[in-house]
């Protein structure tokens, strides 16, 4: 009787037959971080349904194990347990850095292999590593890029920081100051606000007051367009800049005028190749109805990340040791990023270069300096 | 027979279950300390904190830090962090313990708060945002307690101890006297109760419950960060508490198995599951509101 | 200091105030905490935004429907679910808490992201001093909550309904006797506090963005407020919305911005100490 109620539990899904190859897909489809959650969700959903139009995994069915983290360390630990104990092939997604530095700990004891998309501390990929693989650009890439653009290519002098507390905000706060050193500046002013804060006004009125030509911004919705609009409220008219927190379409639906000319790193940009606009086009149209409006900034890891694990799933099959040294070994193209060789460096983070976007109107545009 | 519920499911469980599973019940059976301790104060002193997770918090950042940064042997980090959680929850808790209910629930928010400020942003310390990675697994006499079977053991052994130990102490004199003091204060005085005192010691005994709890979250999760230890987490610990009825230890543990394992059998509710939680807590307390213990009890009489 | 932060300290003070007053008359009238307040307030923004978008309504309509909606959701929210909970404080606390859980998260499914709220009150800024900005929103938060407050003290002393409320909130069970409706009288205290609060959601609403996580904090806040100020006490609330609103900011500007809310619950724990019944409380003997 236990053992038929237990087993039902488990049973919940999507019918898996044993033939299937399981995906598993980890994010907080609740809690604080959902809306991010559902853009994952979006872009997984679609990639399999791809793959399973055009053949499947040589001829076997790609099916999705979804675990909800309710974006909480400690229930991101159990949801990666329970996609272990399903027996999937492979795991997908993890969004948050508190969330992805917990549950990957459960994929390495494991020995299962997870291809990360949503999470860029640095601390997630060291040498430790050896299940674990993160196919976006870490933290100091975007901030050191940042550092670079603003001094050598905008030639700011005066520039402020103000940052989101957590682990994200502090983690890319410390390098773009770094690497502003290394470049012979020095902020004028660093600010800090918390995720949950709503009102900027104190931080702001310390830059303004410190009279920046440039502010780099460091954090996620909602505080980022918040800041935008209250910045510009007092006057500040200093051009904004940020690392891939600010990649995001609903910071221009949130802040539309504030947020004129911010220029952000990302990971997508769908004017760089034809193959990136015709993605994007066609991911809006079968999510233009969804609760979550289609953003193809935030999806797109998620879906390069199924098509990455199916590529080695196809190659060498479903056993675990066999698709990490496959991952380990990928050589590849995205789309929508500058053209470049892609593979994985010992700490199994992906080579990957950003694209840097500028808001124009309502949407990002590539990034063109000034001749 | 239902008050035996919980340790029939414990000591069942890892015949039908897998690792997973085995997790979830570490994990309920980590939470039933700290909301037994938090029954101190709910169900026998009649205080409602909110600052349980916060002690919970300090014993499992005291674990933490001495076996990472001190390399402290993890038996040795137990007393240390009891001992953590008892500190900080008394100093700064008892000055508002004479106030009247709901001004000590509100000086219980701020201690919550505060401690959860301070994990965060003191980072010389507590590594900040960064967390704490890397703690070894739980041993006992240099045997590593890893596989999540052994470590559930651990658990299932912690929180029935704690129940036990927490029957003692209110079937004692001193419980006799929380109940007075709950009860009515006045009255409890003049009979001879030494009211703060009593109170006072409740408090420290509920945070060195938290601390005991903190201490195996450490070694459960292997893994420590700022935002696991959220106002919200003491908000599920209180409804954990107040759930099962009052003044029932008994309620409690049900409590906790019944609302700690919700995320799992509410899967199948998909992103819907916490307004189905959220619910589950509603109808309960509006259909039973003498606590789920007695309504199950009077569900057999009446069958 | 910038008299911006003065400002800024004092809209948000003011709605602390306002979903607080939502604590302060629930308490007053059964003596307990609404602990879903901040989600009510919350749900108040989310139907302001709804009713703009859908019937195109500006400022003023807004600020009569939404109140009279949120009185109706209000007081029949007490007849089908807050009155079975008045069985005992822990009932109430799980109950309310398990509704605000509902509210919040079945709001979230439908609305996931942030959302922006049109700029109701206009964009523009006074310039009463030379150099000072002074946004039309916030003078409408200080205006309205004026003049709510006003509005309560007309209703509580010189309406029949309002003596009925005062009768109940000072003893129920005599008040019972001299024939006031006791039922009446809360499912009227529940509406209010809906209603409140939900003016406070659509004020707040084109300050900030519309998301279902905003109660949360806000709720704290004003819970906070209510017992600096004495959670017995109309004006006490205010005026402890407001300190709160301005100690956040001055202490975010002067001492630092990670601090700033442990020097508000520092504050809030001292002041418990030194003087329980808040502010402008009377010291009554209560049990939560």
């Amino acid at each position: 009787m236990a053992m038929a109620v237990v087993t039902g539990l488990l049973g919940w899904g999507q019918g898996a037959l044993a033939q299937d190859i399981k995906l598993g897909m980890i994010a907080g489809l609740s809690g604080f971080g959902a809306s991010y959650g559902a853009s994952m969700q979006q872009g997984v959903e679609m990639a399999i349904k791809e793959i399973n139009d055009a053949g499947g995994i040589n001829g076997r069915k790609l099916v999705e194990d979804v675990a909800d983290d309710a974006s909480d360390p400690a229930q991101s630990v159990l949801a990666m347990q329970r996609l272990v104990n399903d027996h999937v092939d492979i795991v997908v997604g993890g969004w948050g850095s508190s969330m992805v530095l917990a549950n990957m700990e459960v994929a390495e004891r494991a020995g299962m292999p997870y291809i990360v998309v949503g999470a860029s501390n640095p601390r997630i990929t060291t040498k430790r590593n050896k299940w674990t693989f993160r196919i976006l650009t870490n933290d100091n890439g975007h901030a050191v890029q940042l550092a670079d653009l603003a001094v050598q290519t905008l030639h700011m002098k005066r520039i402020a920081v103000i940052n989101d507390s957590n682990d994200y905000g502090v983690g890319a706060r410390d390098i773009f100051i770094a690497r502003l050193k290394e470049l012979d500046e020095s902020p004028v002013d660093v600010e800090s606000y918390g995720s949950n804060d709503k009102d900027f006004t104190a931080q702001l009125s310390h830059i303004a007051a410190a009279n920046p030509d440039g502010i780099a911004l460091m954090g996620t919705l909602p505080a980022v367009p918040a800041i935008l609009n209250q910045a510009r409220d007092q006057g500040i008219d200093a051009r904004f800049f940020g690392p891939a927190g600010l990649s995001n379409e609903a910071m221009i639906t949130l802040a539309p005028e504030a947020s004129q000319h911010t220029i952000a790193t990302a990971y997508f940009h769908e004017d760089l190749d034809p193959q990136a606009k015709a993605w994007a086009d066609k991911y809006t149209a079968m999510f233009k109805n969804a609760a979550q409006a289609p953003r193809p900034s935030q999806a797109v890891s998620a879906y390069r990340g199924v098509y990455m694990a199916a590529d080695c799933l196809k190659k060498v099959g479903t056993d675990k040791d066999k698709v990490r040294l496959c991952l380990k070994d990928w050589h590849g193209h995205f789309f929508g990023l500058p053209p470049a060789d892609l593979h994985f460096d010992d700490t199994n983070q992906l080579v990957v270069p950003v694209v840097i976007e500028e808001v124009q109107g309502k949407g990002f545009a590539v990034f063109k300096p000034a001749h | 027979m239902i008050r035996l519920l919980p340790f029939v499911v414990a000591a069942l469980l890892p015949l039908v279950a897998n690792d997973y599973l085995l997790e979830i019940g570490s994990f309920v059976a980590i939470q039933s300390i700290s909301v037994i301790g938090l029954g101190y104060l709910t169900g026998f002193a009649g205080r409602i904190s909110l600052a349980q997770g916060g002690l919970y918090g300090i014993g499992a950042y005291t674990a933490a830090l001495l076996v990472t940064g001190a390399h402290c042997p993890p038996l040795l980090a137990l007393p240390a962090a009891i001992l953590a959680a008892v500190l900080v929850g008394t100093l700064l808790g008892s000055p508002a313990i004479r106030l009247s209910g709901l001004y000590f629930v509100m000086s219980t928010i701020g201690l919550q708060q505060i401690i959860w400020i301070v994990l965060m942003h003191w980072s010389s310390l507590t590594n900040g945002p960064m967390g704490v990675r890397e703690i070894p697994p739980l041993s006992v006499a240099g045997f590593a307690l890893a596989s999540p079977e052994r470590f559930y053991w651990a658990c299932v052994v912690f929180a029935a101890g704690s129940f036990f130990l927490a029957r003692r102490v209110v079937a004692s004199r001193f419980g006799l006297f929380l109940r007075a003091v709950s009860d009515d204060e006045l009255s409890a005085a003049t009979s001879g109760v030494r009211v703060v005192r009593t109170k006072v010691l409740a408090l420290a005994l509920s945070s060195a419950w938290a601390g005991a709890a903190g201490f195996l979250h450490a070694f459960f999760l292997r893994f420590v960060h700022p935002d696991m230890f959220t106002l919200d987490l003491s908000v599920v610990q209180l409804t954990m508490a107040m759930f099962g009825g009052y003044r029932s230890l008994d309620g409690m543990m049900i409590a906790t198995l019944i609302l700690g394992s919700a995320s799992e059998y509410l899967r199948p509710f998909g992103q819907f599951r916490l307004v189905v939680y959220g619910g589950i807590l509603l109808l309960t307390m509006m259909l039973a509101p003498r606590g789920i213990l007695p309504a199950l009890a009077g569900l057999r009489r009446r069958r | 200091m910038p008299p911006q932060i003065l400002i800024g300290g004092l809209g948000t003070g003011c709605i602390y105030a306002l979903v607080g007053l939502g604590f302060t008359l629930v308490y007053r009238g059964i003596r307990m905490v609404n602990f879903a307040q901040g989600q009510v307030f919350m749900a108040g923004t989310f139907l302001g935004l709804f009713l703009v978008q859908t019937l195109g309504l500006s400022a003023i309509p807004l600020l009569i429907a939404v109140p009279v909606i949120s009185f109706a959701a209000g007081w029949l929210l007490e007849r089908i679910v807050f009155r079975r909970l008045f069985h005992s404080h822990e009932v109430f606390v799980v109950g309310a808490i398990g509704l605000g859980v509902m509210i919040e998260n079945g709001i979230r499914a439908a609305f996931p992201e942030p959302l922006p709220f049109p700029k109701i009150f206009g964009t523009g800024v006074y310039r009463f001093i030379p150099g000072v900005l002074f946004q039309k929103t916030y003078l409408w938060i200080v205006v309205i909550t004026i003049l709510l407050v006003i509005l309560l003290h007309v209703l509580f002393t010189h309406t029949r309904r309002g003596r009925a409320l005062r009768a109940v909130a000072s003893d129920a069970e005599i008040a019972g006797t001299m024939g006031v409706s006791v039922s009446g009288a809360i499912g009227f205290t529940f509406g209010l506090s809906f209603a409140v609060a939900a003016i406070a959601g659509i004020l707040i609403g084109p300050l900030y963005f519309v998301s279902p996580d905003m109660g949360e904090m806000v709720g704290l806040k004003a819970f906070s407020a209510a017992v600096l100020g004495g959670i017995n006490s109309v004006v006490g609330t205010i005026l402890g919305g407001v300190l709160l609103g301005l100690v956040e900011a001055i202490a975010a500007f002067y001492l630092s911005t990670d601090y700033k809310d442990l020097f508000a619950f520092a504050i809030l724990m001292l002041m418990l100490v030194v003087r329980p019944q808040g502010l402008l409380g009377r010291v009554v003997p209560v049990k939560v």
